[in-house]
């Protein structure tokens, strides 16, 4: 390392410059120091992830589906608040000229559609089928942030709001989902795709964009009522130990 | 023929019944459904006008991602003109499309509805078996809280989560207190009151939809706390009697410190040099120091003479006396004093000098002085007074003043005759020469008895007159002196022995020192 400062410093020095090398040598050794203490702090850090990890596995699966549930509900009254907002000011004319609720992109996923039939899906199906809804609402909800900023709507800074903060809720839910499909079989691995294929513009005018924005936000809606209902049916199914949860 | 025509007749009111009011059904209206449990749902539409005729209401409905029409289940157990769907026949996150036909003799409306989630529909029933229980244990009194869930609802395998909310309000007021509780089925609400009456009411929501209806307002009274206030108002009464006692004690007990602080001592005014507490204890002549500003007088004879410096006021510088009271301001003054040793004088001189004399001007008083000088020896003696005070009053005639001077002492021992024990008698059988002091004491002797013939005393010195005696001397002297003003005089030939007109002249010859600082 030492070599490297005075090759550096050879290069660049000339006889009557004699402070500057010194100067360059000096920087260049004060660099060289703070890369070594980085890479202990490096390497610090690796040991202390690694044992946190190691500890995480402590962490019960009770206590994870119940943050887990606790944060698909925040994503749904997200939702909810969304589109109540949106139809506060959006003029419902003839809801048959809106697309169908059949036309979500995440229709094609196959759900149950009632309570007795949830309460027969396994644990892991149930599971993956969270994590693959809220896959595949990443980018329909980059595209709702995009688009939420230039939305035509007396409420738009309230809407991009709540729209970046369900991103938020989103990528953390995802996240802990990941970490609780780890323990759970190989069922809960399985992540259906669900394209989005809507493109990142609404459209050109005012109706258009609104009557898109409008049909993205109730197909959100559903979504994320889904995810909460499976999570809770799971965090309920866990805790047969803690009765007063359920 | 009868039963034809009565047919006719009827057919002909039964057409003209129908044609007045009976028409095809009209489309239903307003469709709504709502679903309590989140398991099942039901919806109602209004049905349009009739037409007069019975009609038939049915509904055919389709689901999303299900294939063919189905007709509603049950027409009964929701009410009138309404669908209800079981648990069978209920699909959520599924889109329904209603369609409600009315049918009647002439004809059939419909119309469609769209429900494109039920659980958009949600509406669950108020929850049940809410208690209120006061509880008063506290600093504070509280609301104890407790509510069910609605029975129907599942919350046991997690398939429905209720939140709930309750409000609060007091009996009179209007305002309710609204508080978002959450997923738990119990509250304490802190924010009441004793003595007041206080109204509950829960509702809930399943999965943020819509809100129940609010269950029975339930009523708590809170009790009013008469022990605490008892304690309280006893506890008041303590308090306030702590410095009502301590005032009583500092007034009882220290009424002087706090005499001196309402009512401090005026104080006195304070003179410069004077020591109060020097004056309380200090001697008197400390005392007349003090008060003085420790002046320093000189002793009085001192005094007189200073008297004499500071009168001598003289226009001319010819006069020139070592007796300093001639001046014409006093002259007024000191004639009367003098008028009386004038009188003597006069009575003892047959000089021509008269009281008008002595209003001359200053030269004529040279003159004067100068002939009294003159005949001085011969025509006026001096007349000795011999005075009890002890101090020597005589006569200068040019002068209007009283010359008091120390009385000499003896010198001339030639003349003296004999000596009994602390007296000495001198003889004089010559006049006395004038000019001599004649200062006399009388005092007590041990000399004959015969005091008539005594001349003069001098200290221990008596001297005797051979001669007249002066026995009636100062009846005479007094009776001149009464005719003085009128009358020339006659001259006493020797000098008496007087005493009361001596203390006369003398206090009045010692009046005159007085004015002489009251100057005009």
């Amino acid at each position: 390392m030492g070599a490297k400062c005075s090759k550096r410093a050879k290069k660049t020095a000339t006889g009557p410059r004699r402070r500057r090398r010194r100067n360059r040598l000096r920087t260049c050794r004060t660099d060289e120091r703070t890369m070594a203490q980085r890479r202990i702090s490096g390497g610090k850090l690796f040991i202390t992830a690694v044992y946190l990890v190691a500890m995480c596995r402590a962490v019960p699966v009770n206590d994870l589906l119940d943050r887990a549930s606790q944060r698909s509900d925040k994503m749904h009254s997200l939702s909810t608040l969304l589109t109540q907002e949106m139809d506060s000011h959006f003029p419902p004319y003839g809801r048959m000229q809106m697309p169908r609720p059949a036309d979500c992109h995440t229709s094609i996923l196959q759900t149950p559609n009632d309570k007795e039939q949830a309460l027969q899906v396994s644990e892991s199906d149930l599971m993956s089928l969270a994590r693959s809804l809220l896959r595949g609402w990443v980018d329909p909800l980059a595209v709702l942030s995009t688009n939420a900023i230039t939305l035509p709507h007396p409420a738009k800074s309230s809407i991009s709001s709540k729209i970046q903060e369900l991103q938020e809720h989103s990528k953390s839910l995802a996240d802990g989902l990941d970490i609780l499909s780890g323990k759970m079989g190989p069922a809960a691995q399985t992540i259906s795709f669900l394209p989005y294929t809507g493109g990142t513009d609404l459209g050109q005018d005012r109706v258009t964009i609104l009557n898109k924005f409008n049909f993205l936000l109730s197909c959100l809606r559903r979504d994320s009522h889904k995810i909460d209902s499976f999570l809770k049916v799971l965090r309920c199914r866990a805790a047969k130990l803690q009765p007063e949860l359920c | 023929m009868r039963t034809h025509l009565g047919l006719v007749m009827l057919c002909v009111m039964s057409a003209a019944g129908v044609c007045s009011s009976t028409s095809a059904p009209e489309s239903p209206r307003q469709f709504d459904c709502r679903s309590r449990e989140k398991e099942t749902f039901s919806c109602w539409w209004e049905p349009g006008s009739d037409g007069g005729l019975p009609t038939e209401y049915r509904l055919f409905y389709e689901i999303e991602n299900f294939r063919g029409v189905r007709e509603c289940p049950d027409y009964v157990s929701a009410g009138e003109n309404s669908c209800f769907f079981d648990k069978k026949h209920t699909s959520f996150w599924a889109e329904y499309i209603m369609m409600v036909v009315a049918t009647n003799a002439l004809g059939n409306a419909s119309a469609q509805f769209q429900i494109p989630d039920v659980m958009n529909y949600v509406k669950p029933d108020p929850p049940v078996n809410v208690t209120v229980v006061v509880n008063s244990s506290a600093p504070s009194p509280f609301l104890e809280i407790r509510w069910k869930s609605p029975p129907n609802v599942d919350v046991r395998t997690g398939w429905v989560t209720p939140k709930y909310e309750l409000r609060v309000k007091q009996n009179d007021s209007k305002e309710w207190k609204t508080v978002d509780i959450g997923a738990q089925t119990f509250f304490n609400f802190h924010n009441v009151e004793h003595g007041l009456l206080y109204m509950v009411q829960v509702r809930c929501n399943l999965d943020y939809g819509k809100w129940s209806e609010w269950s029975n307002t339930i009523f708590a009274k809170i009790p009013k706390h008469r022990q605490l206030e008892k304690y309280f108002w006893i506890f008041v009464f303590v308090f306030s009697l702590i410095p009502l006692l301590t005032a009583m004690y500092i007034l009882v007990l220290k009424r002087k410190v706090v005499k001196q602080c309402l009512l401090p001592p005026v104080p006195g005014p304070k003179i410069k040099g004077v020591d109060v507490h020097l004056l309380k204890s200090g001697q008197s002549e400390d005392v007349v120091n003090a008060l003085t500003g420790n002046q320093n007088f000189p002793p009085m004879a001192a005094w007189t003479e200073q008297v004499e410096d500071f009168l001598l006021v003289s226009d001319s510088d010819e006069w020139l006396l070592t007796d300093t009271f001639a001046s014409e301001e006093k002259k007024d003054i000191f004639i009367i004093a003098a008028g009386l040793h004038l009188g003597l004088e006069i009575q003892c001189g047959d000089s021509t000098v008269d009281l008008n004399t002595w209003e001359k001007t200053d030269d004529s008083k040279e003159e004067t002085k100068s002939n009294f000088l003159n005949t001085e020896p011969t025509n006026l003696p001096i007349e000795k007074q011999e005075c009890l005070s002890g101090e020597e009053v005589s006569i200068q005639p040019n002068t209007s003043y009283v010359d008091i001077q120390q009385r000499p002492t003896l010198t001339d021992y030639s003349r003296v005759k004999e000596v009994n024990g602390d007296t000495i008698l001198i003889l004089n059988e010559e006049e006395i020469p004038h000019g001599s002091d004649a200062v006399k004491l009388k005092r007590e002797v041990s000399v004959p008895d015969d005091y008539s013939r005594v001349k003069e005393v001098n200290s221990d010195v008596v001297f005797l007159e051979k001669g007249d005696s002066a026995d009636g001397c100062c009846k005479k002297k007094e009776d001149h002196y009464t005719d003085w003003t009128n009358q020339k005089p006659i001259m006493p030939h020797d000098s008496e022995l007087s005493k009361g007109f001596c203390s006369k002249m003398i206090a009045n010859g010692y009046v005159d020192s007085v004015p002489s600082f009251s100057v005009k």
